[in-house]
């Protein structure tokens, strides 16, 4: 990662966790802040700014949620710290959804009723159970605060998994970046894929049988076009945007619109369609795809939640930054 | 420690009756014999604006925007009267030491 995207993957992640009004303010002014103390450093040491010198800079800052949890108002006694909440919210959540998963699967003489009234409201005995251990180590964390370089910890801070384990080190992985960069392999991929794709609805090799790779004639007549038109329009649209850099930003959203209406056809495809006519290639295409889905999904998911936590420049302010 | 920590938000007021952004600001405290944390001190200001004792602003100056903090009419009245009670126990502490 460059210095650039190292501080803005860190203000994001600060400002993520800051009440919605003061996000972008917020965000805004450290982003500037720390491209000073970055430009002083890089001053001090006689050199360029590198991405060992950006994280030196971050790590002096402090870990996002401490940053967080310090532009809040002072904090008075809390049962939960501000900077677990998150975490608590995400273990409370998922301990009732499987407590409810688990009792309606292994259940299933009971009615609704009286699964709700014994299983059901009883799972949120975890809920009380998260409070009281996320008190403790709140408690011992305040009590005791350890150096998190340090190798040996209090044994309390183990039982408890006080989150004070390492220095803040980016997270989410700058898709867009790594596609761009790795553009070269990338396009004649997509190419090759969307070839194939096509290639099956119209050819069969000479003298062999190819029935087993022929598409079911339904799909093949009604989802196919739409699918193959819009991996043809991605991957234009993708080599335009290689192509004329200063096109990235407004391409960026209609590659994302078309990204998702793919994905969402090929859900389609995957629940409602028999894709192959062969029920064996069927099968096998659907476990690739159903994988494939998944990891588009949760990149999706990434994406969404980069985007709308991603701090913007006013545009009172922007002409200025470009400058 | 906490008696460094008790006069932090004095030192910050009495460096911001011009206005200041916040790297200028961490470099006037630290030419001054007060070095401050940058985690600590930036958050600070967010804090005392929040409070009406700074009042902030974006400005364009040599290179990208930046927001320059200085004391609202709360703060100079507040400034003076930590700089009186400032005085007031250094001269009490000054007498029980001696």
């Amino acid at each position: 990662m460059d210095t650039q995207t190292l501080i803005d993957s860190y203000t994001n992640e600060v400002a993520r966790r800051l009440p919605r009004g003061l996000r972008n303010e917020v965000g805004l002014e450290l982003r500037a802040l720390l491209a000073d103390e970055l430009k002083a450093a890089s001053q001090a040491a006689g050199r360029a700014p590198d991405p060992d010198m950006t994280m030196d800079v971050l790590t002096r800052m402090g870990r996002p949620e401490e940053v967080a949890a310090r532009y809040g108002e002072p904090r008075g006694f809390n049962v939960i710290e501000p900077e677990h909440g998150p975490s608590f919210v995400k273990v409370a959540l998922f301990a009732v959804v499987v407590h409810w998963a688990l009792t309606l699967v292994l259940s299933p003489e009971l009615t609704f009723t009286e699964w709700w009234l014994s299983w059901g409201l009883g799972a949120f005995w975890w809920v009380g159970v998260l409070v009281v251990w996320y008190g403790l180590a709140a408690w011992i964390q305040r009590r005791t605060p350890v150096d998190p370089h340090s190798f040996y910890r209090p044994w309390t801070h183990y039982i408890f998994w006080v989150p004070v384990l390492r220095d803040w080190q980016p997270s989410v992985p700058d898709l867009d970046r790594f596609v761009y960069q790795n553009a070269k392999s990338l396009i004649p991929l997509s190419a090759a894929m969307t070839l194939l794709f096509a290639s099956l609805a119209f050819l069969a090799p000479s003298g062999v049988d190819g029935s087993w790779a022929a598409y079911d004639a339904d799909f093949r007549l009604w989802l196919l076009p739409p699918i193959l038109a819009l991996m043809v329009a991605r991957l234009a649209l993708f080599t335009f945007a290689v192509i004329r850099e200063s096109a990235r930003p407004r391409t960026e959203p209609i590659r994302f619109g078309l990204w998702v209406a793919l994905v969402g056809m090929l859900l389609w495809a995957l629940v409602g369609w028999q894709i192959f006519a062969h029920d064996l290639t069927n099968l096998v295409f659907k476990a690739w795809l159903a994988v494939f889905l998944l990891v588009n999904c949760v990149q999706i998911w990434a994406w969404i939640r980069r985007t709308t936590t991603r701090v913007r420049v006013p545009s009172n302010l922007a002409s200025s930054r470009r400058e | 420690m906490e008696l460094r920590r008790g006069v932090l938000v004095l030192a910050v007021l009495s460096q911001l009756r011009a206005p200041q952004y916040g790297y200028s600001l961490r470099q006037a405290l630290e030419e001054r014999g007060m070095p401050i944390e940058e985690g600590t001190l930036y958050p600070l200001l967010r804090r005392l604006e929040g409070q009406g004792i700074l009042d902030s602003e974006w400005r364009i100056e040599e290179g990208p925007p930046r927001r320059y903090y200085t004391l609202s009419r709360k703060g100079e009245e507040l400034c003076k009267e930590f700089t009186r009670s400032w005085r007031s126990l250094i001269a009490t502490m000054d007498h029980l030491l001696d």
